[in-house]
């Protein structure tokens, strides 16, 4: 899309005239879209489509089978009375504010000591990578599952430090420490973005710091915060809308039931209950939307409060 | 002439509808019944553990041999996900073609012209009780045609209470009688062995106190028959044995998924169907494993009855009737299939299957203990309400809430009143 504007000018300057210009803007615009149309189709017959009818379900009593009965706001309102969704949103929240934040860190703390001239550098990028590949997988979960389990290689390896919490998959209080865990150690993704910002960075900036006797956490705080604030801000927008999607390794963890004692029902995981084995998928659209409409706000906010720290190269800040 | 854009946008264009017509003409309907050069294939599912989906594959190879007409694809999965696969296939209009099916959920699909009405193609039932085939029928139609018998019993490891001293339970016992002994065996197990599990977190043992108590489930209209006061009664039963050697903690019997705490050697005793025999004998190793009658308080009415443990339906968008019928047909009446399946599906619900079946050790045992109560039994239950397997799931649910200790009696009961109100309200 970016290259047809040059392409115009380029066609405008060989041919001056006004109707043939727009004759081959025109031109060039239906190529464009001609290009654009599966894309454009899959997209609307398979998002935006499902969206809209999702918006109307939401407003209905529908189970999967009969014609859905509208009912207007009823939904949105059971749902601010139904204490399994409010303990979803519980969750959810605790899994967002604890697991984003420990990510990100995460990604930048590794991503700083990738960064430098070293032997074997390709070799551990690959491997610090390699966990947010497969990191979302069934099997990892599974694998997460059997690690954490009563006498698995976790509550041993903290019964040998004398820490004895027996396995954290079956106890309330510690499955949400493991969900957190599993994912920051998918930090790859972040990382390697992390990793070409900090390439950015002019080296004589840090030099020019080191001259002026600026140590470490100086040099942190003062270059490497300010110049990388665009990519810090992109992570953490992105991963943010990640984590409250967060579904298939609760699913698994869980036995698809969110348990125990509901610690694991994400919101994702409750929806899916709803719509699928309670047939109540007017009530899960509900979800689905408020859903959308809780991650647009805190988009927006992000947004707004971006303006205080975020710098970009070029401002006049 | 055409220049290179005209030549692009042609190309663009005869891609996309290219992919477009062929995605479109993929519907052309196969033929209906199938020949053994040139075979239908049908799809089958069930739900079970490792033991199940092996006889299955024997039956389904000799129904093969017997069909060569007919090709059978099988796939199986555990209970809980099963619904949930089944209600995304029914709204994409892609059940399989012939499936295992709980009597839990036979009015949520049947009465929403899910499944096909059996009456309408051939399946032989005259070998069948006539009391049994209306648990599969609603409002006159044949939905399922159940594969055999089941019944609630308590099972017992008698190697396990011999190790530790304790005598045999001969299944005479009122509740209080059977927490007693609950809680010795959780005195001697010591933490490695636990007396069983919770038993008023499963509905249909709650079910079978009901009837103990001359109270119906369900009402005709489709409403609650019980009363908060009964259901806190209920969960009253264990509330002193739950944190105890007596009950395993719900920490360790998650843990256990998709094994049970017994089929793990972890408890001595379990209170469920007696058709869990043969994935019980298999997930455990034990040698030997007997069934007694489950507690009551008035020991002329145990409340029991025979339920169709499994029933054979088939999706009423099936294009193969014919084979579906046939294969239902075979997995119900044959002979053979019960030499294969045993009890491990329960007692086949067939005269024909079962007097073709020879049972012996354990699966003698299941059929022996069927006999033993028969004086105890009554009617079989009709297909319970719709929604019914969300009741069922979440009394199982608040019950494990009420053994992590984050709902009390009285929370758990208004919790699942509360559930039960709303889904009778949405389906009324």
């Amino acid at each position: 899309m970016t290259q047809s504007p040059t392409l115009s000018r380029r066609a405008a300057s060989s041919a001056p005239s006004q109707p043939r210009k727009s004759r081959r803007r025109g031109a060039d615009a239906r190529a464009g879209y001609t290009f654009l149309l599966p894309w454009l189709l899959g997209f609307i017959a398979l998002t935006v489509g499902p969206m809209i009818s999702s918006l109307y379900l939401s407003f209905t009593n529908y189970n999967l089978f009969d014609a859905p009965k509208w009912i207007g706001f009823d939904n949105y309102v059971s749902l601010f009375q139904d204490e399994r969704f409010l303990q979803s949103v519980g969750v959810t929240m605790q899994y967002v504010v604890f697991g984003t934040p420990l990510k990100l860190a995460a990604a930048l703390a590794i991503a700083m000591l990738l960064n430098s001239k070293r032997k074997g550098q390709g070799f551990y990028r690959s491997a610090f990578y390699a966990p947010s590949l497969i990191g979302a997988s069934v099997s990892i979960a599974i694998v997460w599952k059997a690690m954490f389990g009563d006498s698995g290689p976790v509550d041993q390896g903290l019964s040998f430090f004398g820490i004895n919490l027996g396995g954290w998959v079956g106890n309330p209080n510690m499955t949400m420490g493991m969900m957190i865990l599993l994912t920051v150690w998918q930090f790859g993704a972040p990382m390697v973005i992390f990793l070409a910002g900090l390439k950015q960075i002019p080296a004589d900036l840090y030099e020019a710091a080191s001259m002026d006797g600026a140590g470490p956490v100086r040099k942190f705080m003062n270059i490497t915060w300010p110049m990388l604030s665009p990519v810090i801000f992109f992570n953490l927008l992105m991963e943010t809308i990640h984590a409250f999607q967060i579904f298939a390794s609760a699913y698994i963890i869980s036995n698809g039931e969110g348990g125990p004692a509901g610690s694991t029902l994400f919101y994702t995981l409750y929806l899916y209950l709803r719509g699928f084995s309670d047939f109540r998928m007017g009530y899960a659209s509900a979800m689905a939307w408020l859903l959308v409409i809780v991650v647009g706000i805190i988009t927006l906010i992000f947004f707004k409060t971006s303006k205080s720290w975020v710098h970009y190269s070029g401002d006049a800040k | 002439m055409i220049d290179r854009r005209k030549f692009l946008t042609t190309v663009a264009l005869g891609t996309a509808s290219a992919a477009f017509l062929s995605a479109c003409g993929q519907s052309s309907s196969p033929a209906q019944t199938g020949s053994a050069d040139n075979p239908v294939t049908i799809t089958y599912t069930w739900w079970g553990n490792d033991d199940r989906a092996e006889r299955t594959r024997k039956a389904i190879a000799l129904f093969e041999s017997k069909n060569p007409d007919i090709k059978v694809n099988g796939n199986f999965s555990d209970f809980a996900g099963y619904w949930q696969k089944r209600a995304t296939e029914a709204a994409g209009g892609g059940l399989p073609d012939v499936m295992q099916w709980d009597l839990s959920y036979l009015r949520d699909y049947g009465q929403r012209n899910q499944l096909l009405d059996l009456g309408t193609v051939k399946v032989n039932t005259d070998a069948f009780e006539k009391s049994l085939l209306p648990s599969g029928q609603i409002r006159g139609k044949t939905y399922g045609i159940p594969t055999s018998t089941n019944a609630f019993a308590v099972y017992y490891d008698p190697a396990k209470l011999a190790a530790l001293g304790i005598a045999e339970p001969d299944g005479s016992w009122n509740y209080k009688e059977f927490n007693a002994f609950l809680t010795e065996v959780g005195q001697k197990g010591n933490g490695t062995l636990f007396g069983g599990t919770d038993y008023t977190g499963i509905w249909w043992n709650f079910n079978i106190w009901l009837r103990q108590n001359n109270i119906q489930a369900f009402t005709d209209e489709g409403k609650l028959g019980f009363s908060k006061d009964d259901l806190k009664k209920w969960w009253n039963l264990t509330a002193d044995l739950r944190g105890t050697g007596a009950i395993v903690g719900e920490d360790k019997a998650t843990q256990l998924l998709p094994k049970s705490p017994f089929g793990s050697n972890v408890t001595a005793t379990e209170v469920t169907w007696d058709n869990f025999m043969a994935g019980y004998l298999a997930d455990s190793g034990a040698k030997e494993l007997k069934l007694v009658p489950v507690p009551s308080d008035d020991p002329d009415n145990l409340g029991l009855f025979l339920k169709p443990s499994m029933l054979m339906v088939a999706s009423a968008k099936t294009k193969y009737k014919d084979a579906a019928a046939r294969f239902i047909d075979f997995m119900v009446n044959d002979p053979e299939v019960g030499q294969i399946f045993k009890t491990s599906r329960g007692v086949p619900a067939s005269k024909t299957q079962r007097d073709g079946t020879t049972f012996e050790g354990t699966d003698k045992l299941v059929v022996d203990y069927e006999k033993s109560i028969e004086k105890y039994l009554k009617d079989a239950p009709e297909p319970p309400i719709v929604g019914f397997g969300t009741l069922e799931s979440t009394f199982k649910r608040v019950t494990q809430d009420l053994n992590y200790g984050k709902l009390t009696v009285d929370g758990a009961v208004d919790v699942w009143f509360k559930e039960a109100e709303d889904l009778i309200k949405q389906n009324a």
